[in-house]
This record gives structure tokens, sequence and C-alpha cells, in this order.
């Protein structure tokens, strides 16, 4: 080995030891809950100090010296299973993800919580931990890990365990990754063209505006056919994709405005070709050039601008890859497409059902907070019939298979119509009539140039091209895509991640913020305030080790980030009442009042008494902590729009007395799935604009429904719905902020089609008039794009930092 | 006039040498990733096992 490995005490310099975790950078102190002390210094959690441990064992703690605490917290990450990786064991389902090369095999994996030199750093000497792996390449913008590997030394599956390991786990989705998307080299390629055609056809074209006379016919002659040769494939290569566009548009019978584009574009070079032939004039081939180059840049900054933000995935992915059948007495994987009715399968808790089934064992518990929403998981008994997308609590538990994946309930849900037809932007919906009214407007115009200069037949025809060339509504197609495109990438680093620009003017016209579920609010069952009186650490560590073989939500609340192990025996579960067992030799209880035998407790939802030896029975009291600043969030959201709350929760007093402070009384609970969808589409019948915030798969519906469905994720590996934007947990109180930096996008595009139109108009008058001469054409067209790229690229950059407070 | 045509055919072969180098470039996959290879080169360690081999 080669390199040495860098001294790690910048670390020091940085943070005071002892007061964060040494691996992620989160606070913890020495002896908090959870918190690892250890001769390399003190951690948030169990899992960062194993990866801290993996990573000094390899000589590789340099990475702690290439950003400031690279690491990512591994306190969620506790529980996972450990076989979650095992169908990459199987040959039919790493077939689909690894592409061989000679006796090299190469695959592309997704790695979400990679974002910094560090993290670049370490998942590239991966190498030096796998045997097997000659080379892996990290890609910071795409978010993903390439490695090349030998596939008799080392498997796919040793490789996605050694990233996770690293706490880099990476996401399978159904399909392989890419490692390189082929249309963005397509676009570039464009580019280069229209960029060398546009510099070289203007070599050729300045003498002649430098020159008050014109050329000598000679030069002229040279000059335009050189010019041709230069434009052609610029015609044929780089302006191709509006010729398409405008093709399909018009096989649909709507006028897009690529029409315009389209058409301005062919009756400027078909113009230029004939004045070059027939010599009455030079042509407007360095126009022509440098139109379809600013427009191509224009769609580069548009296409950036999705750089590191994709997150379409669908319910596939959220669906394992295999499960374990038994046939035949033994236990195989089973890819889930190859899953038959009346297969025998089996579930660890923690793992998704994929396709509906029925239940083989006694009794188990499934959470069926994706398909219902609701947060409490449902006892279940043999025969009864499960749905796809509930989510095992619990033990393990034996199913056989109903109905093969595709037709489940869930993929059912997922094919409903709403998600299948595209979303009519208000974008896509105002271009369509601008363009249908600006390609009405242009060829009218022209028509009455000519008119107007009719008995002269060839200055008719001069006026009409000229009125078509200078209305093409290039500078008008640049303003949207610009200026959306940029709110999308500041949004982005801001914490809204948009699915496509457009997403950015549907969300500055919006009347009503929907909530779904006070779960969004919340930070969610992993940091509830537990609330416990009168118990020594000893015995409430006993008490959430006993509260860990429970799957209820209080308990889960109570033994969420428990570390460490305890022997637990003789657990006896009450259903709706508590739980009792042996945790190291002392008898604990966790229940209700009634459970622990004592009637004059007050009882409410969210408490429960735990005893331990006998000794009394003490409350324990669960609160969902609110997410901080969210009340003024959403007061601010209030002005202007209406904001409202649509929970699948049940109604309680406790959730009625936390929320009606922030929502008064619009605040609906008991809301399914469906309920949800329906007051969404009751809402738009009225005319109003909705955006839903939510988070889970059940409102993906009602998400897909809205005009903006935007999902709160806590975790950036975490799946995601059909939805329109996501936004991190923690700047959802920024979401007032985001709506008003919308707003202004509005008003940009705005500006920029004002200032567009007067360059238009005073183009107009020059065609009309019958003065517009190349050279006016290749000053106005440029300058007039230029204009509206520098406006609205500018104008969405400047004091954006109250969307980063 | 004949000096102008040479002038212009010398011109167009850099012209032309220089788009044969971008359109290399970008079939080589030189603009696949703008980001990551910038910071790589600050990194002292070989990601690739080859290169210690070497």
């Amino acid at each position: 080995m080669t390199t040495a490995p860098l001294s790690a005490d910048l670390f020091d310099y940085v943070t005071a030891p002892g007061t964060v975790c040494r691996h992620c950078g989160d606070p913890c102190a020495p002896g908090a809950r959870d918190a690892r002390t250890t001769a390399a210094g003190t951690f948030c959690c169990g899992g960062c100090a194993s990866v801290f441990a993996l990573i000094e064992e390899h000589g590789l703690t340099a990475f702690y010296t290439c950003d400031v605490q690279p690491g990512r917290s591994q306190r969620a990450g506790g529980a996972r299973d450990p076989q979650r990786f095992a169908a990459f064991d199987d040959p039919r389902v790493t077939a689909r993800f690894v592409v061989r090369r000679g006796d090299r095999a190469e695959v592309t994996l997704p790695v979400p919580a990679m974002h910094c030199a560090s993290c670049l750093w370490l998942l590239e000497q991966l190498w030096r931990f796998l045997p097997g792996v000659l080379r892996s390449d990290a890609n910071l913008m795409r978010h993903t890990v390439t490695v090349v590997f030998r596939p008799e030394a080392v498997t796919l599956r040793a490789i996605a365990e050694q990233l996770a390991a690293l706490g880099y786990e990476p996401v399978i989705d159904q399909e392989p990754g890419e490692r390189t998307p082929l249309s963005r080299r397509h676009l570039y390629l464009r580019i280069g063209v229209a960029g060398f055609a546009f510099g070289n056809v203007m070599l050729f074209s300045v003498p002649r505006y430098l020159n008050r006379a014109p050329l000598d016919p000679q030069f002229q002659t040279l000059f335009g056919w050189l010019n041709i040769l230069f434009a052609l494939p610029v015609l044929a290569f780089s302006a191709r994709p509006y010729f398409t566009a405008a093709l399909a548009a018009a096989r649909a019978r709507a006028i897009t405005l690529d029409v315009p584009i389209a058409l301005g574009l062919s009756v400027l070079f078909g113009r230029s070709l004939v004045e070059v032939v027939t010599r009455s004039g030079e042509g407007f081939f360095d126009s022509f050039a440098g139109l379809v180059f600013f427009l191509l840049v224009g769609k580069l900054f548009q296409e950036k601008a999705f750089e590191g933000v994709s997150f379409d995935r669908t319910v596939r992915s959220f669906l394992p890859l295999s499960v374990r059948t038994i046939r035949d007495g033994a236990t195989t994987l089973t890819p889930i497409q190859d899953l038959r009715p009346g297969d025998d399968v089996v579930l660890r808790p923690g793992e998704v059902i994929p396709a509906d089934a029925m239940l083989i064992d006694e009794a188990g518990a499934v959470d069926l907070a994706f398909v219902t929403g609701e947060e409490a998981p449902v006892a279940i008994t043999r025969g009864d019939y499960l749905q796809a997308g509930g989510r095992v609590a619990g033990h393990a538990i034996r199913l056989a298979i109903v109905r093969p994946v595709s037709t489940s309930r869930l993929a059912e849900l997922w094919s409903h119509p709403v998600f299948s037809t595209p979303k009519p932007h208000r974008l896509t919906a105002l271009l369509a009539s601008f363009g249908r009214w600006f390609t009405i407007g242009a060829l009218g115009l022209a028509a009455a140039g000519a008119a107007l200069w009719w008995p002269d037949a060839r200055k008719a025809a001069e006026v009409a091209t000229a009125v078509l060339i200078i209305a093409c509504p290039c500078a008008l197609t640049l303003a949207a895509p610009i200026a959306l495109g940029t709110a999308m990438g500041v949004l982005g680093r801001a914490g809204l991640f948009l699915k496509t620009p457009e997403t950015a003017l549907d969300l500055s016209r919006i009347h009503e913020v929907v909530f779904d579920k006070t779960g969004t609010l919340s930070l969610g069952s992993a940091v509830s305030n537990v609330v416990s009186q009168g118990f020594d650490d000893t015995e409430w560590r006993l008490i959430r080790h006993l509260a860990a073989e429970s799957v209820h939500p209080i308990s889960r609340a109570m033994a969420a980030g428990l570390s460490g192990t305890a022997r637990v025996e003789g657990v006896t579960e009450t259903a709706g009442h508590g739980i009792a067992g042996t945790v190291d030799g002392r008898r604990v209880r966790i229940g209700s009042a009634a459970f622990h035998g004592a009637i004059d407790l007050e009882t409410t939802e969210l408490t429960t008494f735990a005893s331990v030896d006998g000794g009394p029975a003490r409350p324990v009291q669960v609160r969902p902590a609110e997410r901080p600043g969210i009340a003024r969030a959403v007061a601010a959201l209030g002005r202007g729009r209406e904001v409202s709350l649509l929970s699948g929760d049940r109604e309680s007093a406790a959730l009625v007395s936390t929320w009606s402070s922030v929502f008064g009384a619009r605040m609906q609970f008991g809301q399914s799935p469906s309920d949800k969808l329906d007051a969404i589409r009751q809402r738009q019948r009225d005319g109003r604009r909705v955006a839903m915030v939510g988070d889970g798969l059940n409102d993906a519906a009602a998400l897909a429904a809205a005009d903006v469905g935007i999902a709160v994720s806590d975790d950036t590996a975490c799946l995601v719905p059909a939805c329109d934007a996501i936004v991190r947990g923690d700047r959802l109180t920024a979401l007032p902020a985001f709506l008003d930096y919308a707003a202004r996008g509005r008003r940009v595009i705005a500006l920029a089609f004002t200032i567009s139109l007067a360059y238009n108009a005073v183009g107009l008058w020059l065609a009309l008039a019958g003065r517009l001469t190349p050279l006016a054409t290749a000053v106005l067209m440029p300058v007039s794009s230029l204009t509206i790229v520098a406006l609205s690229a500018g104008l969405m950059r400047v004091r954006t930092d109250r969307l980063f407070a | 006039m004949s000096v102008i045509i040479l002038l212009i055919a010398a011109g167009a072969l850099v012209a032309f040498a220089f788009l044969a180098a971008f359109v290399w470039a970008v079939r080589a996959g030189q603009f696949d990733d703008t980001e990551t290879p910038p910071l790589r080169i600050l990194l002292d360690a070989p990601h690739s096992k080859d290169v210690v081999n070497d």
C-alpha cells in the first residue's frame, strides 16, 4: 500500500471531542442515551461507532480530514435487516444489474447518502475493503457509484453489504442504474455543432456588415455558399428536436410553442437559401445558427437543473427484489416476478408483502401504514387476506400468495388513472394557448404585410418571411425554462426537490395547502418525547428492552434508538392491554392501567404504565414531538392561502388539543386514502388549486391528484410515492418562503415575456416596413435572447438567502 | 482572392479539428460528470487496484 493514512487531527481543531459524534457530527454528550465512548472518541450511536471502526481498521481515517464530519448518522438504520441484500445471491436478479465485460463485471448503484469530497474518497477506496473489487467510480452529481469487480472473487451482495457497512446504504431499484445518460451527450453535440457553425458563419457575415457597400460579387457568392455549408448540419442535426416536436404537435392537432419556432427556423433557412442561390442577398445564416445555439443552451440550462434531483420511483422499487419461498421443504429465494398463486413465502419483520396473500401461520401482525394510513400495526390470524404493501411487524410470518405481483391491490392503486395521466402543468397550458395565439398572430401579420406590399410580389414575399422570422418566439421559449430551471436548482439546494421545473410555476398559484396526517408535522415515532417519572436508569433500560419486543406504537416510541442487549425471557403480550416478561432476571410489565390491576389511574391514548419487580405502576407518556417552528410556518402559509389538515389518524382529544392551536377548525380526522382523494377532487371542482403535503404511499392517490403533491422525507434513501416535489423534513418550516420564491418565478417570467414582446414589436415594425436587414436581425435576435437569459437567471438567483435560513 | 481562399481553407481546417476534438470529448464522456473529477484530483489515494499494482 502506497498511501500512508493522513493525520486525523483536524477533527480536534474543528470541534472539541466529546460534544459531537466523531463520525457524523451530530451533537452527543458522553453518557447520553445510546452514545458510545471508545478510545477514538464519542459516537452518537452504535452504527456510527462501527462505521468508524471499519474505516480505522483499514487505515482510512483520512476520510475525516477531507470534510468536516463527513459521516452520516447511522441512528435511524439500527434495525435494518441483515438479510436485505440476500436477493443479490441469486444470479437471476444480479444478471439484471451487472454488465459483463470479459472477465470483469460492472455495476452502478444509487447511493443517496453520498454528499461530499470525503464520501467520494472513501467510496473510491472500496477496493481496499473487498479483494475482488478492481475500481469504483463515484459520481457526486448523480449520487451513484460504479463498481468494477471480478465476479468470481466477490459477489454483488458482498459489495452492497460493504457499502452499507460504510454507511452508504445503496438503494435497490428494480431497474438497474445507468452509468451515463446518452441524451445529455447528444445535447452537448448539438450545442457544439451549432456553436461551431455560429462562429464560422459570423466570420463570413461580418465583412458584409462592416462594408457599407455590397461586397465584391465573387466574395458574396463564395461566402454565401460557405454559410450554407456550415448551416446545413445545424438544420439537420442541431435543430432537429424542434422540428420533430413541431411535427408531433401538428400530428396531435395542437399548436405548441415549438410550432412557431420550427416555422421561424424553416423560413429563416429557406429565405436565406433562396437569397444566396438567386444572388439577391447574403441571407440570415448567422441569425439562424445563433438562434439554434441559444435555444439549445437554454435547454441545457433546463436539463442541468434536473441533475441529482431525479427521484422518480415506481411502486416496484418499494417491493423487495425477491422473497424466501418454501418449495418441497427447502427455502429458496424467488424473484417477485416469478411468484405464482399458491407459493408459500416467509417474510421477516420489516419486509413488505409483495403480493396479495393469505396468512398460513396462527397469528402475526402487519403494519398497514402504506395501504390504509393507519399507524398502529394490525393483528392478523390464520386465513386473513393480506394486501400487498403491508409491512410485517412482530415476528416472521408464512403466507400463501393469492394473486401474482402485477395484479395486487397495491399495483392497482398505482395504476389508478391519476398516476397514468400526466398532470396538466400550468406552464404547459399557458404555453399551449400562447403558442396558438402567437402562431395565428404571426401568420396573420405576415399575410397583412404581404397584402400591404402586394403589387410588388418580391417585396411582399420579403416582408412576409421577415415577419415570420422576427416573430420566432425564441426569447419567450428561453424565459420560462431558464427562470424555472434556476428556481428548481435553488430550491433543490434549499431542501425542496421538484420533479420538473414546471412544478415551480404550479407552486406559485396555490389556493390551499392541505397537510396529510399529523405525522407530517411531527417528528415521527422514532423521536417522540417519551416522558417517564420515577424509574432509575437501570429500570428504564429494562423497560425499554421489554418494549422492544412489542409492535405497539407506544412501545416502539419507547424502544426507539435502544442499543445494547439484554436477556428477555417469558414474554407474554395481551393484545390491547400490555406486555410482560423477565428482563435480565427482573420482572417487567408495561400496559394499560387495567393491565396493572389499578383502575384508579387515568389512562389516555398516549399514556401507558410500567412497573418493575411488582413495584408501583408509573405512567409513561408519549407525545409526538411537533416539528420546531411548524406553527409559525402554518401561520405564514395561511397568509393569502388556506391551510387545512386531512388526517388518517383516529380522532382523539390529545390530537385535537395539539393541533387545534395550529389549524383551528380546519381539521378532519379518520380520513381514508379515498376520502383524501375525494376531498382534493372536491376542492378542485370548486376551482381551487391545492397543494397536498403528505408522507406515505397511502395518500399517494391524493398526492398525485393535487395540483402539487409534496412528499415530506427525513431519509434520503426513503421510497417516494408519485409526488411532484419532495421536501426535507427539517426544511418543512421553510415552505412559506419556497412558495413566495415560486411566486417570484412567475413575476420574472411575466417580465421576461413583456420585454421579449417589446423586442418583437420593434422587429415586426422593421419587418412590416420592409427594412429588416440581415444586420438588424443579427443584432436584434441575440440581444433579445441574451437579455432574457440574463434577466431570468439573474433575478431568480439574487437574494435567495432567506430560503436557506 | 487566392490568398483569402487559402486562409479560409486553413481556418476551416483548424475549426474542424477543434470540432472533432469536441465530438471526441463528448463521446469519451468528458462532459458526463463535471463535479466529481475536480474533487478527485485533490485526493491522493488511488481509486483503482490497477494503479497500485503497476
